[in-house]
């Protein structure tokens, strides 16, 4: 409970020294505000609205909430409760990519699970207990720059693979930024997209993400024992996957080898490899062709391409948080504001800068998420209450990995860090 | 190339008929039926109304009748009044269906400037380029199959016309998008018309208001009128239970066995009783599941009878190839991957509680649809021989 007060009362300090630099959203009063204050009990207080950014800092400066939301939807009446009286206007296109969502190998090094039923305890992304199968786990999910730069570069191939060359997005239109956490968000402000329904809003994310790809309509076919492939002229998806094939195997054989044998991805028989590898001078040929497109290999079946296929759409289309891209009332982190989980502020980035931007050791002042570093190097003592907590390397410098009861003095933007991941508490 | 006009006549459903035939699609409804009642285009329109609806209680695939003059706009109009005060969704979903395959099939014959212009009006972006695109080939040995259009479509459209179709030709991931366009070829814009125009015939089931009631009173007060409701709700009263029973499972002559069928079947049923789309894997599912019965093909091509895009020619070859063919219906593993599983929603005990197996004294989840039939059919005659006891003590 001190910590939560010690938090609020820096949160607040930031919202009162930043108050120049929270960025106006755009109809700002069409949309509705939430907020999770410092409370033990985690609770959300939305249906909220603003009609000036003033009011929005003056909120946030006295209440110095843990998180800020703000809708992707525009209404006619934000700050009605009842959803049917807020007179819906429209929704912008969130896509919310968050590692917690997919793997990512740096998971295994710092994401910890603890297993509430039969006590064990280990370290990965994991679903339910390999033990005792059952699915009550505690997690301390981590953060490092592999995993965020994994989260940067969905971003990037969301922005340049799919929206631009296909969808044909003005990237003016696109508002990105960083979570503050896991993350990345991306917003698309336009008038005509903001009226597509629920329905219509998941055949953009089947199709960023390659869900419901049938491959016999892209033009997959046996005949005989012959398989034949899909042709580079095909636009769309055939394409994409022609390109991610003829990529693949212009690397080395080795390098080929060990990405289609691994286990979370690809997973394919040593057979199929070996005689993908025997061949994959003529394949290559057959792919950049437009006249030849027979892909029969030794001893390979359709069910060999399906896996194939399906290894191969995963690695193209984007990890994204599916439910946040189709609900239209949903609440997303306001930018500028600052992360509960983390202390580390939500920033809004151009396209441009999202090549370097490293949020964990931002070069760039304006664009460095954390906003706790203080130029006279304090040191804060704080007294570990987890019983395992990872290494954390932020700006250059690496703290811990950490036990339960270890004493610490660490800078000041490390122990907000900590304090807010909840592992540790002031002494 | 037609003008405006001559393609309203044609296409009454088009935005264009309220600024060119003002006079007719403005009018309120009640005097819009007084009026056309009492003019010498009485006779002509309850004639191709009454035709249009016997098409449907004869349960005939395409309308015998489509004239593309004056006497169409107006028939178009009378028939969604009627059908909002008849106001029985399963009349609705056939005539929808029947009256939208028509136009599917019209538009087809329309050349590629008036489809633009029909395009255009419904204010859909889509763009003709005099120089036909390549969008999709497939090469097969020696023989190679080239897709050219001249159309392409915004996203943003084709989105809002595709997406209820739930259908995976029709999905944007197996489609030609590119730089914010679908490159399709107009027949394919056109059977998303065809989907646009049946829903525009779709009733939801009114509440029955006293303002619905008024409605339907002050429009019985003109006699020819009520007169063509009433020819027409009477033969719907006889024929209604016909097309209510009309694709039960009856695969052993005389047995019926719709009260057995898993969830998953009873849903996919009732929607193509209801005359919805169904997607591919619904309909391999439903075809090889009645094939598994043994269901004889003329019924399971009767089945597919209600869709809105059913073409009995093509239905009969895939059923002959399926039958052929053999396949096994979906598992339920495979069915909850498809999300075709509707256990939940119908709360159904045999789904989710599964059946004892005496052979393996255990409790046992059902895998498969074929076994819920298995199994339910056990139960019930068990239960039946149960009652016959029962009955047989108390004698």
């Amino acid at each position: 409970m001190k910590s939560f007060e010690y938090l609020k009362r820096r949160f607040k300090e930031y919202y009162k020294d930043n108050k120049e630099k929270i960025p106006l959203v755009s109809l700002f009063d069409q949309r509705e505000f939430g907020f999770i204050p410092w409370d033990q009990q985690i609770r959300m207080i939305r249906h909220m609205g603003f009609a000036t950014r003033d009011n929005l800092i003056k909120h946030l400066i006295n209440n110095g909430p843990r998180h800020v939301y703000s809708s992707g939807s525009l209404y006619l009446n934000p700050e009605n409760k009842d959803m049917k009286n807020k007179s819906y206007l429209g929704c912008d296109i969130i896509i919310d990519i968050d590692v917690d969502h997919f793997y990512t190998p740096c998971k295994e090094d710092h994401d910890i699970w603890y297993c509430k039923e039969c006590g064990k305890n280990g370290k990965g992304m994991v679903e339910k207990c390999p033990n005792c199968k059952k699915s009550k786990l505690k997690k301390l999910n981590w953060i490092c720059e592999k995993c965020l730069n994994v989260a940067k570069k969905e971003i990037i191939k969301l922005v340049y693979d799919f929206l631009i060359p296909d969808f044909n997005i003005d990237i003016e239109k696109m508002k990105i930024a960083f979570s503050g956490h896991r993350g990345y968000h991306l917003k698309i402000e336009d008038n005509d997209l903001r009226t597509l329904s629920s329905d219509e809003r998941r055949e953009i994310i089947d199709y960023i993400t390659g869900e419901g790809i049938s491959y016999e309509i892209l033009g997959l076919r046996k005949m005989g024992d012959n398989i034949f492939g899909f042709s580079r002229e095909t636009i769309g998806w055939s394409q994409k996957i022609n390109r991610k094939i003829e990529e693949i195997l212009k690397k080395t054989n080795i390098e080929i080898e060990t990405q289609l044998s691994d286990k979370r991805t690809f997973n394919l028989n040593k057979n199929f490899i070996e005689n993908l590898l025997n061949y994959k001078n003529n394949f290559l040929n057959i792919i950049e062709s437009d006249n030849m497109n027979n892909w029969t290999l030794v001893n390979s079946n359709l069910n060999t391409w399906y896996k194939f296929l399906g290894a191969i759409v995963e690695e193209i289309g984007i990890e994204v948080d599916v439910p946040v891209a189709i609900d239209i009332h949903r609440l997303i982190r306001y930018p500028g504001s600052l992360h509960g989980k983390t202390g580390f502020k939500v920033q809004e980035l151009n396209p441009n800068d999202l090549d370097d931007f490293n949020p964990l050791d931002e070069q760039t002042e304006k664009l460095d998420p954390i906003v706790f570093v203080s130029k006279v190097q304090t040191i804060q003592k704080l007294e570990i209450i987890e019983s395992d907590v990872p290494a954390t390397k932020i700006k250059g410098e690496t703290f811990g990995p950490y036990k339960l009861g270890d004493k610490i003095e660490i800078p000041h933007h490390i122990a907000v860090f900590l304090l807010c991941k909840g592992v540790a508490k002031s002494i | 190339m037609s003008d405006i006009y001559d393609l309203v006549k044609r296409y009454p459903w088009l935005p264009s008929l309220k600024t060119y035939y003002s006079d007719i699609a403005l009018k309120n409804p009640l005097d819009f039926i007084s009026e056309i009642f009492s003019s010498n285009k009485s006779k002509a329109l309850e004639s191709r109304v009454l035709n249009l609806f016997n098409d449907v209680f004869d349960n005939i695939e395409h309308l015998s009748e489509y004239e593309l003059d004056e006497i169409n706009i107006y028939v178009y109009l009378i028939l969604k009044i009627l059908l909002y005060i008849i106001n029985d969704k399963i009349l609705s979903n056939r005539i929808a269906n029947i009256y939208s395959k028509t136009t599917y099939n019209e538009l087809n014959k329309e050349n590629e400037y008036s489809l633009y212009y029909i395009y255009q009006d419904l204010n859909l972006k889509v763009i003709y380029e005099e120089q036909p695109f390549v969008y999709k080939k497939f090469v097969v040995k020696d023989q190679k199959e080239i897709f050219k259009t001249n159309f392409k479509i915004s996203f943003l459209d084709y989105l809002k016309l595709a997406s209820n179709l739930k259908d995976e030709y029709r999905k944007l991931v197996n489609n030609a998008l590119l730089q914010g366009y679908v490159y399709i070829k107009p027949e394919n814009i056109n059977r998303l018309l065809q989907e646009h125009v049946r829903k525009k015939l779709l009733i939801q089931n009114n509440e029955v208001s006293s303002d619905f009631e008024k409605f339907k009173e002050r429009l019985f007060e003109i006699h020819e009128f009520k007169k063509l409701y009433t020819t027409i709700t009477k033969i719907w009263e006889s024929k209604k239970e016909e097309f209510e029973y009309s694709i039960d499972i009856t695969f052993k002559e005389g047995k019926d066995y719709s009260g057995i069928l898993p969830p998953c079947i009873k849903e996919i049923l009732s929607k193509a009783q209801e005359g919805q789309n169904l997607v591919h894997t619904e309909r391999l599912f439903i075809l090889w599941f009645l094939n598994s019965l043994k269901y004889p093909e003329d019924k399971i091509i009767n089945v597919f009878s209600t869709l809105p895009d059913f073409d009995r020619e093509k239905t009969a070859y895939q059923v002959k190839y399926a039958m052929k063919k053999g396949y096994t219906p979906y598992s339920c593993k495979s069915l909850k991957s498809y999300n075709l599983c509707f256990a939940n929603e119908y709360k159904d005990p045999i789904c989710l509680e599964g059946y004892y197996s005496r052979m393996q004294d255990e409790q046992k989840f059902i895998s498969h649809p074929l076994k819920y039939i298995e199994v339910k059919e056990y139960r019930d005659s068990k239960k039946l021989k149960k009652t016959k006891n029962q009955s047989q003590d108390q004698k």
